[in-house]
């Protein structure tokens, strides 16, 4: 067995029968492992398509994503992938290939340092310098992907090493031993949580990443505590729960950011404070004690510092932590906000508005759809307007915010949950940054929708130069655009323009009874934007709601 | 504010780069360094001088997660001062 052969191996004793990625010249060894090897290689059009199609993969089934290219720009291409799985604690395994060793800082033919450039972007790299490192090196790259805080592994491997002879090994799995749990430190959370007024749950990505959506529920169920939550945090707490307020930060409701406000004892669950999420941050929850929760120690007083914290694994944590509350007016006020600052749909005109429109797909999607956003306006309204039930739900580009990940987040979520509708909304800027995997929809026949809300501007960049920058739209005017439907269809993937709101009910409907992919393309007008927004270093409760 | 951190981690050829890459994103500024690798060959042990506005506790954390490095610890300048003293 060569080292290609025994990458192949690996793979499938980790599980894995999937990985996505596109060959080149220092990886042709493991291609030709992969040939007949019995894992199933899916062909992006581009190594970022492939590493966001992985990363689909893993969030919407919880396991590890895989992909692979070769050195020089293929590696390089994979970089704003895994600076997105990194942000976002997605956990990736990334193999490249590399020039052979003996090449290696010569400045060969696609050579790149790509371990150099990606340890700003990786949880860790390695480089295989022999035949008895390939086996450590993939078992610790898979451990480490996944374990504690998730993210990225990458693995660079040179040619001559896939093409020499591997050596045996055999992993030995050591035995786990749960944390002890400090249990002063659950009884004095205890304690907080039961004097507390007005407390208040902020629910993050990490809830969903740590599996541990069935425990936070129960906590919810017992406790009765209102809660807001991340965008990544989407799905863990499920939306019609009473005292649920959506979305917090710089595009989160009303009721959330005031609620965030005054409460006066902040419970943070696999959250991180990040700068959209808290506004002003000396100014974010100014009355709140606040209890942190998240297994990684580093984010533990990064931005705020907090009363108590616990770095176990929430699944441990919070059925500890679970007790009742006596918060009646606390829970009144919440639900009166809920009501005062509902989302309102009533819009005039035929033209359509975009947060109605996904708010209706939302009532008429099956369930246990999973929705792929891109980054822009219509990633917040999606987040404002749809409902998820399941964090693998909803997929979106949070931390990085990378434009062009929707489509193949979409991709690797359709693989991995074929009977699932995979929905894929982006808009007309962001669609265009990996428009290629349109090809790897057409090469696999997945029946991805895509609902493309177009407003021919780099929308959410136009609202800031109205807001902040005295309305000069420079370099955001997108009149220009291809015909989408004419270039959908370039791919066999049908499709229609829709513009009024009498068309939206039938071409909504056409598009999830499709049984293959399907590009609805929506036109609406660039004057639209995106309500509330907290301004740049105001703090949450200073919402603008309109111009 | 000046740091002292001794730092001990495995022998890797990339640790002392990975490793000045946190330090200087994290916002500290390396001041003096000695890398040393133990007779052994297996480990490197490092002390750093770095300074910062921010909190140590910040980068240590860091550093901590770093594959490969084994221990992170941190000695104020003004405490060992106040110590020789």
């Amino acid at each position: 067995m060569n080292g290609a052969n025994f990458v192949v191996h690996a793979l499938k004793q980790h599980n894995i029968s999937q990985v996505f990625g596109y060959p080149g010249g220092a990886i042709m060894p493991l291609y030709d492992a992969l040939y007949d090897g019995g894992v199933d290689h899916l062909l992006c059009r581009h190594e970022q398509g492939a590493i966001m199609a992985a990363i689909g993969y893993a969030r919407s089934t919880g396991k590890v994503g895989v992909c692979i290219a070769t050195s020089g720009p293929g590696a390089t291409n994979l970089i704003t992938g895994l600076a997105d799985a990194m942000m976002d604690s997605i956990p990736i395994v990334a193999i490249t290939g590399q020039v052979a060793s003996h090449l290696i800082g010569t400045d060969a033919f696609q050579e790149i340092d790509v371990l150099g450039l990606s340890l700003a972007c990786t949880k860790h790299s390695f480089m295989v310098q022999s035949a008895d490192q390939l086996g450590p090196i993939i078992e610790q790259a898979f451990e480490l992907a996944s374990s504690g805080r998730p993210g990225p592994v990458l693995i660079d491997i040179p040619k001559d090493i896939q093409l020499g002879d591997a050596l045996n090994f055999s992993p030995i799995h050591a035995t786990k031993t749960p944390n002890t749990i400090n249990k002063v430190a659950i009884n004095s959370a205890r304690e907080m949580i039961e004097n507390a007024k007005k407390p208040l749950l902020y629910i993050g990505g990490g809830v969903g990443m740590a599996q541990a959506v069935e425990p936070l529920r129960q906590f919810i169920k017992k406790s009765k505590i209102p809660s807001v939550c991340t965008l990544k945090g989407i799905g863990a707490v499920k939306h019609s729960s009473p005292y649920f307020m959506g979305m917090v930060g710089m595009h989160g409701s009303k009721a959330s950011n005031f609620a965030i406000q005054e409460c006066d004892l902040l419970i943070a669950i696999g959250a991180r404070f990040d700068d959209r999420v808290t506004g002003k941050l000396d100014e974010f929850a100014p009355h709140a004690k606040v209890i942190h929760l998240d297994i990684d120690a580093a984010e533990i007083d990064k931005l705020r510092t907090v009363e108590l914290a616990m770095t176990d694994d929430l699944k441990q944590i919070l059925p500890l932590l679970e007790t009742t509350t006596s918060i009646g007016e606390w829970q009144k006020h919440i639900l009166k906000m809920k009501v005062d600052f509902a989302n309102r749909y009533d819009h005039p005109g035929d033209a359509i508005y975009a947060p109605a429109m996904l708010r209706q797909l939302a009532e008429m999607q099956p369930r246990d759809t999973v929705i792929c956003t891109d980054v822009g306006q219509h990633q917040m309204w999606v987040a404002q307007h749809m409902f998820v039930d399941r964090p693998e739900n909803h997929i979106s580009s949070s931390g990085l915010g990378t434009m062009g990940f929707g489509i193949p987040a979409a991709v690797g979520a359709q693989v991995a949950r074929p009977d699932d509708t995979v929905i894929a909304v982006s808009g007309d800027g962001s669609f265009m940054m990996n428009v290629q995997e349109l090809g790897t929809i057409k090469r696999k026949k997945l029946p991805v929708k895509i609902l493309l809300i177009d407003n021919q501007r780099l929308g959410m960049v136009r609202q800031w130069q109205k807001l902040f920058f005295d309305g000069r739209y420079s370099e955001t005017i997108l009149t220009d655009n291809p015909d989408f439907v004419t270039l959908a269809s370039a791919f066999d993937i049908p499709g229609e323009t829709i513009a009024t709101k009498s068309q939206l009910q039938g071409a909504l409907s056409r598009l999830l009874d499709s049984k293959g992919a399907y590009l609805l393309h929506v036109s609406i007008s660039e004057e639209e934007n995106v309500w509330p927004l907290v301004p740049p270093g105001a703090p949450n409760d200073k919402m603008m709601e309109s111009l | 504010m000046k740091s002292l951190l001794i730092i001990q981690g495995d022998n890797s050829p990339e640790l002392l780069e990975r490793l000045l890459r946190v330090v200087r994103h994290r916002g500290f500024a390396v001041q003096n360094l000695n890398a040393e690798i133990s007779k052994n060959g297996q480990a490197l042990h490092l002390t750093l001088t770095v300074c910062s506005e921010r909190k140590i506790s910040l980068l240590t954390k860091q550093l901590e997660k770093i594959f490969g490095i084994t221990k992170v610890a941190t000695l104020s300048q003004e405490a060992r001062v106040k110590v020789s003293a």
